[in-house]
C-alpha cells in the first residue's frame, strides 16, 4: 500500500500533470503574444470591454510576470524534479550489466545468421558481450537510459537560472557624448567614451555602430575597449551593450545689441530651450544629418550620414508659435535682435548596462539540455540476443530503425 | 548577372518540383508504373537548380540567404526537399514525395511572392550566430514538413485496404514520422538555444518573450508533448499523426503568421 505522501509524489511526478501544466503554460504564452502587454487599464477597457476585467484579474496584461504564470512554472519545475527523481531508480537498474529487456521475437528477429557474423558485428559496433548457456547477448549505450533525466535536469537548471536572473538582474541605459564619463560606484570603476561613430552601407543604411570606451579603475588603471552590436564587453560583473544612439545639436543665441553669445549649449531632438529675457522658446523638432524633401514637401531624414545636415526649428514667444525654420549649420534665424543658429551636431551613444549573474547557469542548462536530447534520441540503449542462428534486436526508443540498421549490416556482410 | 542566374534557376527548380510532385502522384495513384525513378531524378535535379539559385543569391548578396522572408522561404523549401531525399536515400520510400513535394512547392510559391531585393544585413544580424541559428531552423522546419507529410500518409493509409496503401506498412510510416520529428525537435532545440545565446550578445537578454521566440517555444512544447505521449504512453498511430500535423501548423504560424500578425524584434524577417 502506498502512503499518502507517496501517492501525492506519484501524482505530482506524473506525465498527466506535466502535460496539463505544459498546455496551461502554452496557453498563457499564446495569450501573451496576442494581447497587448503592459497597457493601461483604460486600453483594455476600450479594446476588450467584455473581457477586460478577466484580463486584468488574471494579470494577462503582463502574462509573463503574472503570479499565475510564475506558479505554473514553479509547479512544472516541481513536476520535472519529482519525475526525474522517481524515475532515476529504475533507470539506474537498467544500466546494470545484468539487465536485458524483453525481446519481441515475432517482430525483430533475423533468422539464419551465423555466430561468427554476430561476433564480428558486436565487436565492430562495440557492444559489450556476454555469453551464457549458449545465448549470446550484446548491449550498447546502457547509460543512454539517462537521456531524459539529463534533459529534465537541464530544464530545471534553466528555470533556476531564470529565477535567479529575475530576482538579481538589473539594467540601466546610459548615454554618453565623446569625453563624457559614467561612474559605477558599487563596482568601483568609471567608463569614459572616447569616440562614437558609425559606418555606412552605400545605400546610406547604418552598417555598424561603434563605441570606443576607456575603463578607469580606482587605482587609475586604464584599459580600452571597442564595442558594437553583437560585441558587448564585460567588466566587474557588468555587461555593456551597444543599444542605441542619437544626435545632440549645439544651439547658439547671439545678442546683436550686446554683441555677445548669450546661449551656447547642446539640445537633443525634440528638446527645447527657453530664453527668459525675451520669453522665447527654441524647439529643435529634429536634426537631419542627410536631409531630403518628402512627398508633402516637408524635410525627411534620408540617412545618418552627415552629408546634407539641416535643422527643423520652431520658435515660440510667450508659448505661441511664431514660425518654423529649416536651417543649415551656422545659418541664422533673426528675431527680435537675436541670431539663433545651430553650429554643429554630435552623435551620442546609448549603452545598455546589465548585471545578470544567472547567465552562466543558463548557459550550463543549454548545454545540458542538448546533451540530454542527443543521449535520449541518438545514444539510446541497444540490445541484441542470439541463439541457434536467430538474432533478435531490442531498443525501446527506436526498435524498428535499430532492427533495420542491424539487418542491413548483416545483409551487407553477405 | 547573379540575379538573372538566381531567377532562372529558381524557376527551373520550381518547374522540376512540380513535375516531380505530379510523377509521385501518378505513382501512388497507380496510373502508370515505374515512374518513381523519374520522380526522384526530377526532385534531385530540382534540388541542384535550387542550390544554384541559393548559391547565386549568396554570391550576389555576399552572405548566406538567411536574412529576410524570401531568403528564409527559399532555404526552408530547400530544407524540405533535402530532408525528403535523405530519407529516400536511407529507406527508399519514394511515395512520401507525393505529399512532401507539394509542401516544398507551396513554400517556393510563397518565396516568389516576397520581395527579392538584396538588402545589407542590419547590425544586429551581423553575427556568426545567424548562420548557425537559421541553418538549424532550415533543417528543423524541413524535418517537421517531412514528418507532417508522413503523418498525412499514415492517416490516409489507416483507412485504406491492404492493396491500396501508399506505404506498405503503416507502422513503418508511423515510426519514420516519429524519427523525423525527433531530428526536427533536436534541431529546434538548437535553434531556440542558439537564438538565446545570440540575443544575449546582441541585446543583453537571452529571452525577451518576443513573439517569434515565444511561438518557437510553443512549437517546441507541442512536439515535446508529442514525444512524451509517444514514449511514455505509447501514443502511436492516428493521435501521433494528428499531433505531428498540429506541430507543423505551429511551425508555419511561427514562420508566416507571426511576421504578418505580431510585431517582433524579428521583424527584419519580413
Amino acid at each position: 500500500m502506498k502512503t499518502r505522501t507517496a501517492k501525492v509524489i506519484h501524482f505530482f511526478a506524473s506525465l498527466k500533470v506535466a502535460i496539463i501544466l505544459l498546455l496551461l503554460i502554452a496557453a498563457y504564452i499564446v495569450i501573451g503574444t496576442v494581447l497587448p502587454q503592459h497597457g493601461t487599464e483604460a486600453l483594455y477597457l476600450e479594446r476588450y470591454p467584455a473581457t477586460a476585467k478577466l484580463i486584468l484579474g488574471l494579470s494577462l496584461d503582463s502574462a509573463y510576470s503574472s503570479p499565475i504564470f510564475i506558479i505554473l512554472l514553479i509547479l512544472f519545475s516541481i513536476n520535472l524534479a519529482l519525475c526525474t527523481i522517481t524515475s532515476l531508480n529504475g533507470q539506474l537498474r537498467k544500466m546494470k550489466s545484468n539487465y536485458y529487456p524483453y525481446f519481441r521475437e515475432e517482430e525483430y528477429a533475423i533468422d539464419g545468421v551465423e555466430e561468427s557474423q554476430v561476433q564480428t558485428l558486436l565487436a565492430k559496433q562495440r557492444f559489450s558481450v556476454v555469453e551464457e548457456d549458449g545465448v549470446l547477448r550484446g548491449a550498447k549505450y546502457r547509460w543512454g537510459v539517462l537521456g531524459a533525466a539529463i534533459t529534465h535536469l537541464g530544464l530545471i537548471i534553466l528555470f533556476l537560472g531564470g529565477a535567479i536572473g529575475t530576482m538579481s538582474s538589473s539594467e540601466e541605459m546610459i548615454t554618453l557624448l565623446p569625453g563624457n564619463q559614467h561612474r559605477f560606484e558599487k563596482q568601483g570603476f568609471t567608463v569614459e567614451l572616447d569616440d562614437f561613430y558609425m559606418t555606412f552601407e552605400p545605400s546610406g543604411a547604418v552598417k555598424q555602430y561603434y563605441s570606443d570606451v576607456t575603463v578607469i579603475d580606482d587605482n587609475g588603471n586604464r584599459s580600452s575597449e571597442t564595442l558594437w552590436v553583437n560585441k558587448p564587453f564585460h567588466h566587474n560583473g557588468l555587461g555593456f551593450y551597444q543599444a542605441n544612439f542619437g544626435w545632440t545639436s549645439n544651439l547658439q543665441i547671439f545678442d546683436e545689441q550686446s554683441g555677445e553669445v548669450v546661449v551656447d549649449g547642446l539640445l537633443r531632438n525634440g528638446g527645447s530651450y527657453f530664453y527668459q529675457p525675451k520669453h522665447l522658446t527654441v524647439f529643435l523638432y529634429s536634426y537631419y544629418p542627410e536631409m531630403g524633401i518628402g512627398h508633402d514637401q516637408t524635410p525627411v531624414k534620408m540617412s545618418d550620414r552627415e552629408v546634407n545636415p539641416h535643422y527643423l526649428v520652431i520658435l515660440y514667444e510667450f508659448g505661441e508659435p511664431i514660425d518654423y525654420y529649416v536651417l543649415g549649420p551656422g545659418e541664422h534665424i533673426h528675431y527680435d535682435g537675436l541670431q539663433i543658429s545651430f553650429t554643429h551636431s554630435i552623435a551620442f551613444t546609448g549603452l545598455l548596462v546589465r548585471k545578470d549573474l544567472s547567465y552562466p547557469i543558463v548557459l550550463a542548462s543549454f548545454i545540458t539540455i542538448i546533451l540530454g536530447l542527443i543521449v535520449s534520441f541518438y545514444l539510446y540503449p541497444r540490445f541484441i540476443t542470439y541463439k541457434d542462428g536467430k538474432l533478435i534486436t531490442s531498443s525501446r526508443r527506436n526498435e524498428w530503425v535499430f532492427y533495420q540498421s542491424i539487418k542491413s549490416t548483416l545483409t551487407k556482410k553477405d | 548577372m547573379y540575379q538573372t542566374i538566381e531567377n532562372t534557376t529558381f524557376m527551373i527548380a520550381f518547374i522540376l518540383y512540380v513535375a516531380s510532385a505530379l510523377l509521385f502522384f501518378v505513382q501512388i495513384s497507380k496510373l502508370a508504373k515505374k515512374v518513381d525513378k523519374a520522380a526522384i531524378i526530377a526532385t534531385l535535379s530540382g534540388l541542384v537548380f535550387h542550390t544554384i539559385a541559393m548559391g547565386a543569391r549568396t554570391i550576389g548578396a555576399g552572405r548566406l540567404p538567411f536574412s529576410n522572408q524570401y531568403e528564409f522561404a527559399l532555404s526552408f523549401a530547400w530544407g524540405i526537399v533535402l530532408s525528403f531525399l535523405i530519407l529516400y536515400a536511407l529507406y527508399r520510400f519514394g511515395a512520401i514525395g507525393a505529399f512532401v513535394m507539394p509542401l516544398a512547392i507551396l513554400v517556393m510559391g510563397y518565396a516568389s511572392m516576397q520581395s527579392k531585393t538584396v538588402r545589407p544585413l542590419m547590425p544586429a544580424l551581423q553575427s556568426m550566430w545567424l548562420t548557425f541559428h537559421v541553418g538549424t531552423a532550415i533543417l528543423s522546419y524541413g524535418s517537421f514538413a517531412l514528418a507532417c507529410a508522413i503523418s498525412v500518409i499514415y492517416l490516409i493509409d489507416s483507412k485504406r485496404s491492404e492493396d491500396h496503401k501508399i506505404l506498405a506498412d503503416p507502422e513503418v510510416s508511423d515510426i519514420l514520422g516519429y524519427r523525423v520529428v525527433v531530428f526536427g525537435f533536436l534541431m529546434l532545440s538548437i535553434v531556440i538555444i542558439s537564438g538565446a545565446i545570440w540575443a544575449q550578445k546582441a541585446w543583453s537578454r537571452y529571452w525577451a518573450w518576443d513573439p517569434k521566440e515565444t511561438w518557437s517555444l510553443i512549437t517546441w512544447i507541442i512536439y515535446a508533448i508529442y514525444l512524451h505521449l509517444r514514449l511514455r504512453r505509447n501514443w502511436k498511430g492516428a493521435p501521433a499523426a494528428w499531433f505531428s500535423i498540429i506541430g507543423f501548423a505551429s511551425v508555419i504560424f511561427t514562420f508566416v503568421g507571426v511576421n504578418i500578425l505580431l510585431p517582433s524584434i524579428h521583424s527584419y524577417a519580413t
